[in-house]
């Protein structure tokens, strides 16, 4: 059973959630401020702040759920709130209220990023901040108190460094990161320092402030629970057995019942290194032994981290004006100086310099594991090599440019012209595909375009076949298609439109 | 006994008894495979191929052999490099020649004067089961730098050249130049390294 009045518990060592044993509350003063303080701060609007810096306050703005047929608000700005549109309306309904409505889809990878960045600027607070995706974020401040000058000073100092990067955010204190989370989405303002006060509490926590699945909170509501304080006098086993433990687990958490130990935030290292040059550097060929000694302090870096990187920027610093700027984005990682040396020799040999280089700067992507492979004996040239390939894909980029190098993909599609795609090599192992029927022989060469044959003299070698769709979307196609034959002997894929009078057009040739 | 003899020209297969013999891997044309030395494609060399235009068969005459070479049995298809292609290459063809068209690493450099350095890439990476390559005039130096690059990434170079080259020196190990009649290929084998100038006519290429 839960406890209908307030009586912490907590696990005996190395015990289950079964072994939960009532023990009475700390009664000593100087106890809670032994234990921790969590600050969480709730971002709702964090899908339109993470695409509209600034809030957009001058029109009303949306962001919606893209996959979802009824395209649901999952955040509105001030401006749309104030005209009555609210999370969780379709966008019908909120384009009928505000008719002029910017609309954008929503991006979680501009979400996470913009999370990220958020952990970053906690840390300014205490070295533990933990991440609560899609839209929140936990820093255990209990350390921290007495260097801000309280716990109202703190918040108020996060508050206003967030108001002033244009975001919206919720925040509450408690004394689990749960109950903090709780607080914040419930938008309780609310500094609660001793887990015994929680309890007390809960009937102003609805259940939406659990984030718990749909189904979970409408059957619920189906047994007249409104917010948590309802939930608490639920019998335990029942809800367990009905529910699952792990919704019990994370309640128990919450009223600090239960150890929640969080994934800590830490800022994804770099190397991030200048090296000036003995004297002003004209050409690109006298920065190399800087460039070398750049090369090698980044190995050495990598090398103890037992790290390799995917992406490297170069900056050549001139005096007074802005950087040269070579970026690599490798497709495959690096983790020694050899292949970024090749690739930075074939960018830089390109970069034309107008004014003198100074300094030299060396910024590395984010730090990634390094997987040791064995090279086999017999390998080398003989088996899919994937790193192999990955290198002379970077290679052959860094000099031709990125879309110089691509692959094809087929494509389920009748139409010729679109029975194929360019591709980005190796991002597809290449399935095969329920071609829609048996079909006649394919040439090998596609055009661009359908080249009009302006007076064909060879000879047809088989055909027609027709191609008869595409009405659906405006591009149809009704052609008849021949294999032909010109009088230097290639083998040619032509086509006459139907009905027939505009001529043959050349579509592809045989190879 | 067919099945063996078809295990023993599998190219995943090395045998340490052919050290010295010149590694090959059959054309899928019989008649072909018997004018060329060991018995088909010379692996880890440069071969050029004249071509009076583009689309007579070069490429059918090529399928079977990238076939053999993409597909080891168990293992990923391997890349097929094309460099500077006249056309797109098109993928519903290439499935149902049998390559994976995802596995076709199409390059097409805007300056000429790139085509056969990342040719030159291509090969010595070892990354692809064969290059194929298209150009016009190119110096003997850079035709060495090709074979040599050919032999050090152990990869099958097919050059592909107009006819007009015809009477220009070559360091390819294998030199063929290709006419189209009655609906097949003539192949007339120019220079070979350790063969003979030989003919042969009307290859079914279909």
């Amino acid at each position: 059973m839960f406890e209908p009045r307030p009586a912490p518990m907590v696990p005996a060592a190395g015990s289950r959630r079964h072994a939960l044993v009532p023990v009475p509350a700390p009664r000593t003063p100087a106890a809670p401020a032994m234990g921790e303080l969590w600050l969480a701060a709730h971002f709702s609007r964090l899908p339109l702040d993470a695409l509209l810096p600034g809030t957009g306050q001058a029109r009303a703005a949306v962001v919606t759920a893209p996959e979802d047929p009824r395209r649901t608000v999952v955040a509105c700005n001030e401006r749309a709130a104030r005209q009555g549109i609210t999370p969780g309306m379709g966008l019908n309904a909120a384009l009928a209220r505000v008719p002029g409505l910017r609309v954008e889809p929503r991006q979680p990878a501009a979400e996470a990023a913009l999370l990220d960045r958020l952990g970053r600027w906690a840390l300014q607070f205490t070295p533990v901040v933990s991440l609560e995706p899609p839209s929140a974020m936990l820093a255990e401040v209990r350390g921290s108190l007495d260097l801000f000058g309280g716990a109202m000073v703190l918040l108020r100092r996060a508050l206003a460094g967030l108001s002033a990067n244009g975001l919206t955010a919720s925040l509450a204190l408690a004394p689990t990161p749960r109950a903090a989370l709780w607080l914040a989405r419930a938008e309780l303002a609310m500094t609660v320092t001793r887990a015994d006060a929680l309890p007390g509490l809960a009937s102003r926590l609805p259940l939406a402030c659990l984030h718990w699945p749909e189904e979970t909170v409408t059957a619920l509501a189906g047994l007249g629970i409104r917010n948590v304080a309802e939930l608490l006098r639920l019998p335990r086993a029942g809800f367990a057995a009905r529910f699952g433990p792990r919704l019990l687990d994370e309640l128990d958490e919450g009223l600090g019942r239960r150890p929640a130990p969080r994934r800590r935030y830490v800022v994804p290292e770099r190397f991030d290194e200048s090296f000036d040059l003995p004297v002003a550097a004209e050409s690109v060929d006298v920065i190399e032994p800087a460039l070398e000694l750049g090369l090698a302090r980044l190995e050495t870096f990598l090398r103890v981290r037992a790290s390799g990187i995917r992406g490297l920027r170069v900056d050549l610093l001139h005096r007074g004006q802005a950087p040269t700027r070579v970026v690599l984005s490798l497709a495959r990682m690096a983790g020694d100086a050899s292949q970024l040396r090749a690739l930075l020799r074939e960018r830089l040999g390109r970069c034309r310099l107008d004014t003198p280089v100074v300094a030299l700067r060396l910024r590395s992507g984010v730090l990634l594991p390094l997987v040791i492979r064995d090279a086999g004996l017999f390998e080398r040239g003989r088996s899919s090599d994937p790193e192999a390939t990955a290198q002379l894909l970077d290679l052959l980029r860094a000099r031709l440019g990125h879309d110089a190098v691509f692959s094809v993909l087929q494509v389920a599609e009748h139409r010729p012209e679109r029975a194929f795609r360019i591709a980005e090599p190796g991002g597809m192992a290449g399935l095969p595909l329920p071609w829609p029927a048996p079909h006649p022989a394919r040439p090998l060469w596609m055009l661009a375009e359908p080249q009009p044959l302006d007076d064909w003299e060879g000879a047809l070698v088989t055909g027609p076949e027709r191609i008869e769709t595409g009405w659906w979307d405006g591009h149809d196609v009704r052609r008849d298609y021949y294999v032909a034959r010109s009088r230097a002997g290639v083998r040619l894929w032509i086509f006459r439109e139907r009905p027939p009078g505009q001529g043959w057009f050349l579509h592809g040739v045989f190879g | 006994m067919n099945g063996v003899a078809e295990l023993l020209r599998h190219p995943a297969l090395w045998r340490g008894g052919d050290a010295g013999a010149p590694e090959t891997v059959p054309t899928g044309f019989r008649a072909l495979d018997a004018c060329l030395p060991g018995g088909g494609w010379p692996l880890a060399t440069l071969i050029e191929l004249l071509v009076p235009a583009a689309g007579i068969g070069e490429i059918r005459l090529l399928l079977p052999a990238l076939r053999r070479l993409t597909t080891a049995a168990g293992e990923q298809p391997r890349w097929v490099a094309w460099l500077a292609p006249p056309h797109l290459p098109y993928a519903p063809a290439l499935a149902d020649a049998g390559l994976d068209p995802a596995r076709m690493l199409v390059v097409r450099p805007r300056a000429g004067s790139d085509r056969l350095w990342a040719m030159e890439q291509a090969l010595r990476s070892g990354a692809c089961a064969a290059v194929l390559g298209w150009t016009g005039a190119a110096d003997d130096t850079a035709l060495r730098r090709l074979k040599l690059a050919a032999e050090e990434g152990r990869t099958p170079a097919f050059l592909l050249r107009p006819a007009t080259h015809r009477g220009d020196g070559s360091p390819a190990a294998l030199r063929l130049a290709l006419v189209a009649r009655d609906f097949g290929l003539d192949v007339e084998i120019l220079k070979s390294r350790g063969g003979a100038p030989a003919r042969v006519e009307r290859l079914p290429v279909h």
